[in-house]
């Protein structure tokens, strides 16, 4: 394993900036992931590390060898693809043994290690099998066995669980981290289901248009979002729309004067999670009257998603609001056309200049 | 007891229908097939059996192998089924070479011209095989196109031989195979998942390991239908080596054709006609078999 830095990488096609200009440094063991939604450069950032995309600019270091040019037979990155990209034709144990093959390792040490690895994967006695004789979980995990097994300087995940179902998924998630761990494997994961993302990840990196928009532990990512594209891709958030009068007081364009943390004069978006925002009967003194923002509004939409509620809550012609409450018994549930007050502390609502 | 059998009722009527309607679809071809394709060859068959009278030019009644016999013992005759299938040969290996790299970028590219360059590998397909030889006469005569070039550029003396020469045939059948070859791989090889080859080279296969180990392994479904049709039509090729072959090159096709509207000899035209065919199933399905064997080592 080796440390991994990518410094100002960037892909243009044509007029197409698929990267701008990414520069990460991924430590010795780190499990990196990189999030964002389709297109915004992520997997061809990944795919640049491998060595099937070559850069317009910018360097790919590994290990601190610069390997920019290398092809991707050179450079030692053990890749798993979404679609797994099992060779068909071979056994699992042949899959796995290819990569030891194309580095002349001695048929015995081969055929030692291909069971190691495939122990490693809880697949061992699978070995000769066809890739179409197994489940997708157990097609993925030789898929990771067989990137494995060339004991790779840094390991490639290409939204690796996406072919899996819900619940297979969960399992496969802590096994490749639990694994990622026992092995101390530098790696970095490219995937846009954000779950996924703060399950698995030591470091985030949130991807937008070909630029990183923030880096960060999956705190950080959430509590204190760089900007507009960040609170809403990781979390939910809401966001009423307005101008900063003053660093702590925000006008939404529907009229409302509401208290928020910082932000400098100017037009601006306020983000509110929805879990942050209470919501109660509307008592002109009732128990939201204390907090920093108080506004009467009215339900008009409401999602039971089980073991929480959506709640939708137009404050103004222009403002709505989601808040999202535990589903308890006997706690306030509100339906839709109920009149209702909402509070929140001037702390929940960030603001980020337009 | 009586619950089974009543709950097996409508699935066994069902079952009824629909072996009804799978008799339906498969008879008009099979009808088809058994008069236009069956019975004339198993006519063609009897004629081989018959006997010729030269003198009379009339065909007799009668069962002997002598016309099979004939031609194996005749030197002329086994050399032209011997050029057939050695030009069979090197054509379908000659389409193969030229083909797969080509199959390979259509099926691989990702561009908007995509079909364009499918249209023009089908567009020669819409150009009838006596035309397209008659075109390649007007190229490679001894005053045509290709040497009127060469030697205006000086590059060349007297013209270059190449009309009436097994290279023109081999030529001009390559042309007019390609296309079947081409089409028939792109398919196949747009089948294979291309992060499969990037497996291949993440873990340490270079280009022409991953060839060998990945690609050409998972293109032999491809490889084998191509290359069968590839052969068939060059076996059986005719109106290429008779305008572009000359009055002295022979290949098996001409031969039946001469046989029976030069020489009225049906018996003999029919049994050089099955020759043509056994030789040509026997080399496919002995290729076949030893292709399969390789891909299942």
């Amino acid at each position: 394993m080796a440390r991994l830095d990518i410094e100002n990488l960037v892909k243009r096609y044509g007029d197409f900036h698929a990267v701008r200009d990414v520069s990460l440094s991924i430590a010795d063991g780190e499990f990196l992931v990189l999030l964002g939604p389709s297109g915004c450069g992520k997997t061809t950032t990944l795919r640049m590390v491998a060595g099937f995309i070559e850069p317009t600019a910018g360097r790919v270091l590994l290990g601190g060898q610069d390997v920019t040019l290398l092809p991707p037979w050179k450079r030692n990155a053990g890749m798993v693809f979404q679609s797994y990209a099992l060779f068909p034709h071979l056994t699992v144990a042949q899959n796995v043994a290819f990569g030891l093959e194309m580095r002349k390792i001695p048929r015995a040490d081969i055929e030692k290690r291909v069971e190691e690895v495939l122990a490693l994967v809880r697949l061992g006695g699978y070995g000769g099998r066809l890739p179409r004789q197994l489940s997708g979980g157990q097609q993925q995990r030789v898929a990771l066995a067989r990137a494995l097994a060339i004991r790779p300087d840094v390991l490639l995940l290409d939204e690796p669980l996406s072919n899996l179902d819900a619940k297979l998924r969960q399992e496969v998630r802590v096994e490749i981290r639990e694994l990622q761990r026992q092995l101390g494997l530098t790696t970095v994961m490219v995937t846009h289901d954000q779950e996924e993302a703060l399950t698995m990840a030591d470091r985030l990196v949130v991807m937008n248009e070909g630029l990183v928009r923030q880096v960060g532990s999956q705190r950080d990512l959430y509590e204190r979002p760089a900007d507009r594209f960040v609170a809403g891709f990781v979390g939910r958030s809401t966001f009423l729309v307005g101008t900063v009068e003053a660093p702590g007081r925000f006008r939404s364009n529907g009229g409302l004067g509401l208290a928020c943390s910082g932000g400098m004069a100017g037009p601006g978006v306020l983000a509110l999670r929805p879990e942050r925002v209470e919501i109660g009967p509307p008592i002109p003194s009732g128990p939201l009257s204390g907090l920093d923002n108080c506004l009467p509004g009215t339900v008009e939409f409401v999602s039971y998603l089980g073991a929480l509620i959506d709640i939708h809550v137009r404050l103004s012609t222009t403002d709505r609001l989601v808040v999202q409450i535990a589903n308890r018994d006997g706690g306030f549930a509100p339906d839709v056309g109920q009149s209702v007050h909402v509070g929140w502390p001037a702390s929940a609502g960030q603001v980020f200049a337009e | 007891m009586t619950d089974t059998a009543l709950a097996h009722g409508p699935v066994v009527e069902k079952r009824r229908g629909e072996s009804l309607t799978a008799t339906g679809l498969l008879a008009p071809a099979t009808i088809f097939v058994a008069l236009c394709l069956l019975a004339p060859l198993a006519i063609l068959f009897r004629y081989s059996l018959n006997e010729f009278i030269p003198t009379k030019k009339m065909m007799v009644e009668a069962v002997t192998v002598a016309n099979y016999v004939r031609f194996f013992t005749d030197p002329y005759y086994t050399a032209i089924l011997w050029t057939t299938v050695r030009i069979a040969v090197t054509v379908t290996a000659a389409c193969l070479l030229l083909g797969f790299p080509l199959a390979y970028v259509m099926a691989r590219t990702q561009s908007h011209y995509k079909n364009v360059l499918i249209i023009l590998t089908v567009l020669p397909l819409f150009v009838g095989n006596a035309v397209r030889a008659a075109g390649w006469m007007t190229v490679f005569g001894s005053k045509g196109f290709f040497n009127a070039t060469l030697q205006g550029l000086g590059l060349i003396d007297k013209p270059l031989e190449i009309m009436y020469t097994e290279k023109a045939v081999l030529i001009g059948i390559v042309a007019v195979n390609l296309p079947f070859m081409v089409l028939t791989l792109q398919s196949v090889i747009e089948s294979i998942d291309r992060a499969v080859e990037e497996a291949a080279f993440s873990l340490g296969a270079p280009p022409l390991t991953m060839f060998r180990r990945v690609l050409w392994p998972l293109a032999m479904p491809g490889i084998l239908a191509g290359t069968i049709l590839c052969f068939i039509l060059a076996m059986n090729a005719y109106a290429t080596p008779f305008l572009l072959g000359g009055p002295l090159f022979k290949m098996m096709a001409p031969l039946v054709y001469n046989q029976f509207t030069q020489q009225a000899n049906w018996p003999f035209g029919a049994a050089i006609a099955f020759i043509l065919m056994t030789v040509t199933l026997g080399l496919t399905l002995a290729a076949n078999l030893i292709f399969q064997r390789k891909a299942a080592r």
